[in-house]
This record gives structure tokens, C-alpha cells and sequence, in this order.
């Protein structure tokens, strides 16, 4: 058979694996994901909601079209980033290897966001009122940026962690505080330009910011480059290849 | 049994694997070249010596650092203790993960592995409530649920009671005019059960022996 076959059915066979084990085999198994980002959205809209919201009248979408793409990167990235520790015994097989597990956590998230996301716009749209998005295609590019950034750094750091585990706490002290600095719950061209020029740096701006200006008709994106979120996407993807490459076999 | 040292099972050209440790590298092949027959096939070394890693560079898990490793039959990946199943998942979700990846029929598979290892309502129950022996005995029954050519086996056999020893070594004979095995084990009993010829893992080097006693002899004379 071949190996475009094999390659197939083995991350098919991961893919199902990954999601039965999900949740700690919960009964209600993988509807779970989809639930729980629902709600934690949901209850940080309210709070957000209850805290000020700077005066947008539409801030549920404005919140929720930010943290939906925040999150496809932060939870894609770190759930790949276990990918090669989790499946170790499974590396056993020959046909298995380890960037295998890390592509079907990327079906697997990537198709679960996807959803997630849909939900969550849909329920803004028809439930809440809010107008429909405006740049389908846009909306996609820039989650498929984000999506494939997130695989990117999650595979540089599960190369990462072959030599040093600890870097997944280094990992979610960097992703705690990005929400704050991420345009999750405001937007670039609100910040004063001092700060503004720090912040773009940090290239899930123009991921956020780019998803939004898919969404709202004629939205103030004139600090989103998403040529630099592009630029992150190959960068961190080469790293993180050429890595795995190099260090295979290093830490059986 | 058939003589069937004209078909070939696998062929080690000048390979060269070794490992970085904290003291330096150590090395389990330098160059070693031997094309195997297809015959069951005794693998003898003193610890430490590389056995598991030479099943795993047979199989493919690993590939040499240097030199070819050519595969003449279908092989098995490396049968063991040690796991090669996941923790949370039950019996028959490993098994199925297994049938998928191998594309094999997934209900077959499970059929004769659930007949065959005879864990009872265990099989539905996550690998991590399982002993030792009834792993051992899901990982011997999958194994034989596939129609692999060549068995990898390392310390599995001699596992589980008399009675699942007797139906392993049944299992086993029923396959051998389409399968061979290749086994790493310390017990000469078992290796004399199993096997007619001998290959010595000793210093990076392989020394293949055609009769098995003359690897035991050689193995003998490591251990003295």
C-alpha cells in the first residue's frame, strides 16, 4: 500500500484515538469540547459585559469574535505541544510517528474550533442580533493563519520539551498575560500610539484584529499586517520541522 | 518445516546506530552488514548490548544513522511488555486503533484478539486496571490477529499462566508455514522452543549463526 495511504489511516485512527481520550473519557465524551469554550465564552461576555465595555453597544460579538480566535491559537498550541509525550507508547508502531500525532491534533482542534466558532457567531447573529460577517474568505485566511501558526509553536515546543518538559510553565506564563496584550477585548486602533507600537509586535494582534476586520464592514485595520502574521506562520513552522527533524530519536 | 534459507527476511547494510548518553555516545551497531534469513531467529546479547534497539531498526521504528535496512517480508512491530498501548483507552479501543492503522478488518481483529486473550469483561475496562500478564496477553493476541510474516518478539513469550503459554506456543505453531519469528529472551529453553538460528549482538558487531547452539555457545563463552 502506499505511504500517502498509510500516512492517512494512521492520523484517521489518531484523530478518533485523541478524541476518545479527550476528557477524561467523560460520558458525554467529545461534546464537551464544544460545550466548554461555548460557556467560558458566554460567562467572559457577561463579566466583560458588567466590568464597561469602553461604550460599545456591540461588545458581546466584538468580545466574542477575539477571544474565539484567541483561543483557537492558545488551546491548538498547547494541546500539540503534548502531542509527542502523550502518544509515546504508540510510536511503538512503526507506521506511527510523531508528527503524525501532532497533525491529527491539528484535524482534530482545528475541526473542533471550527465549530465552536460557528456556534458561538451563529448564536451572536441569530439569538443576539448582531449583523452578519462581512469577508467570509478574509475570516478564514486569518484563522487558517492562526490555526497553522498555532501548529507551528506547538511542534517547536513539543521539540522543545525533548530536552526541557519545563517549558510548558514558561509557556503558559507567556499565554496568561497575551490575553491581556492580544486585542482580545479591544482593538489596536483604540490604543494610544505608544503602546500601539509595542503591541504590534505581537503578531496575535493580527491575527485577532484580522478576523475582525473579515467580520465588520469597513473596520479600522490600518496596523493589521497580516503579511507579519504570515511571516510568524513560516518561522515557527520551519523551527519547529526542521527541529523535530533533527532531534528524532534524541529522547527515547 | 519448510528450509527456507533462500528467502531473505531482512538485510542490515553497513548500518551504524548510536545513542547520545550523558557520558558520551554510546553504540549499539558500527557498520554492521548481514542479510537474514527467513527463519525464526534467536537474538543473544549481554544487557545493554542493543537487542531491543536491533528489533527496533528491524522493524522501522528507528532508522540507522548510517547504512540501509531492507525489508524482504511484512514484520510486526516489537511485541513486549513494555507498552504500546495507550493507558485510558480500554482493550478493544487499543485493539481498534491498532486494526485501523494496519488496515485490517477492525471487527475481525477484535473478535479473534477478544477470543484469544481471554480477558472477559477487562477488554472493555481502560489498559491501566490491567496486570502485567493480562497485558502481555492483549498485546500477544493483537499481534497474532494480524497475518505479519515475521514476529518480533522481545521477552513476551514465556507470560501468563501454563495454559495461556501452551495456547501461545499452539497460536504460534498454526502459523508457521506462512510467519517467522525473531525473539530476544534470556531463557535458552524458550529460544530452543522457538528458534534454529542464532544472531550475537556484541560489541556494535552481528555474528549470524545458521544452527542456534553455535549462538549459544558463542553467548556462553560473553557471559564468561
Amino acid at each position: 500500500m502506499s505511504p500517502l495511504v498509510t500516512h492517512i489511516s494512521v492520523i484517521f485512527a489518531l484523530v478518533l484515538r485523541e478524541a476518545r481520550v479527550r476528557h477524561g473519557r467523560a460520558r458525554i465524551g467529545y461534546t464537551w469540547a464544544i460545550i466548554e469554550p461555548v460557556l467560558l465564552i458566554s460567562i467572559l461576555t457577561f463579566l466583560f459585559q458588567l466590568i464597561g465595555t469602553g461604550g460599545r453597544s456591540d461588545f458581546a460579538l466584538f468580545f466574542a469574535t477575539g477571544v474565539l480566535s484567541f483561543q483557537l491559537f492558545r488551546n491548538t498550541s498547547s494541546y500539540i505541544s503534548m502531542s509527542f509525550d502523550q502518544n509515546r507508547p504508540l510510536f511503538n508502531y512503526p507506521m506511527v510517528k510523531p508528527m503524525d500525532a501532532a497533525l491529527a491534533r491539528l484535524v482534530l482542534d482545528g475541526s473542533t474550533h471550527a465549530v465552536v466558532i460557528t456556534l458561538v457567531l451563529c448564536f451572536q447573529i441569530f439569538a443576539l442580533g448582531a449583523p452578519p460577517p462581512d469577508n467570509i474568505p478574509l475570516m478564514f485566511l486569518t484563522l487558517f493563519f492562526l490555526l497553522m501558526m498555532a501548529f507551528g509553536a506547538g511542534v517547536s515546543l513539543a521539540v522543545i520539551r525533548r530536552f526541557m518538559p519545563s517549558i510548558s510553565n514558561v509557556y503558559m506564563v507567556i499565554m496568561g498575560p497575551a490575553f491581556f496584550v492580544s486585542c482580545v477585548f479591544f482593538s489596536i486602533s483604540t490604543v494610544p500610539t505608544l503602546y500601539r507600537s509595542v503591541l504590534v509586535w505581537n503578531p496575535l494582534v493580527h491575527g485577532i484584529e484580522g478576523f475582525r476586520s473579515g467580520y465588520y464592514h469597513g473596520y479600522h485595520d490600518a496596523d493589521v499586517d497580516l503579511f507579519y502574521l504570515f511571516t510568524w506562520v513560516v518561522v515557527l513552522n520551519f523551527f519547529g520541522l526542521v527541529g523535530e527533524w533533527l532531534t528524532r530519536f534524541r529522547s527515547v | 518445516m519448510a528450509d527456507t534459507f533462500s528467502e531473505r527476511m531482512i538485510d542490515l547494510n553497513n548500518v551504524s546506530k548510536t545513542y547520545p548518553l550523558r557520558t558520551g555516545r554510546k553504540v549499539i551497531l558500527k557498520g554492521a552488514t548481514i542479510s537474514l534469513p527467513w527463519r525464526n531467529t534467536a537474538i543473544l546479547g549481554r544487557n545493554g548490548a542493543g537487542k531491543s534497539t536491533l528489533l527496533r531498526l528491524i522493524s522501522g521504528i528507528e532508522k540507522p544513522d548510517t547504512g540501509t535496512t531492507s525489508r524482504h517480508k511484512t514484520i510486526s512491530w516489537p511485541i513486549g511488555f513494555r507498552g504500546s498501548f495507550h493507558h485510558e483507552l480500554s482493550g478493544i479501543e487499543n485493539v481498534r486503533f491498532v486494526a485501523r492503522i494496519y488496515r485490517q478488518n477492525t471487527e475481525e481483529v477484535i473478535d479473534k484478539v477478544e477470543s484469544f486473550a481471554e480477558l472477559g469483561q477487562f477488554f472493555y475496562e481502560p489498559f491501566k486496571t490491567y496486570s502485567s500478564g493480562m497485558g502481555a496477553r492483549l498485546a500477544f493476541g493483537l499481534s497474532m490477529a494480524i497475518n505479519f510474516e515475521v514476529f518480533l518478539i522481545d521477552e513476551v513469550m514465556a507470560v501468563g499462566d501454563e495454559r495461556f503459554q501452551r495456547k501461545s506456543k499452539r497460536a504460534f505453531s498454526d502459523r508457521l508455514p506462512t510467519a517467522r519469528v525473531i525473539m530476544v529472551s534470556h531463557s535458552m529453553p524458550a529460544l530452543r522452543e522457538h528458534c534454529q538460528s542464532g544472531l550475537i549482538v556484541d560489541d556494535g558487531n552481528l555474528i549470524y549463526y545458521e544452527e542456534l547452539e553455535g549462538a549459544i555457545e558463542h553467548y556462553r563463552a560473553l557471559n564468561a
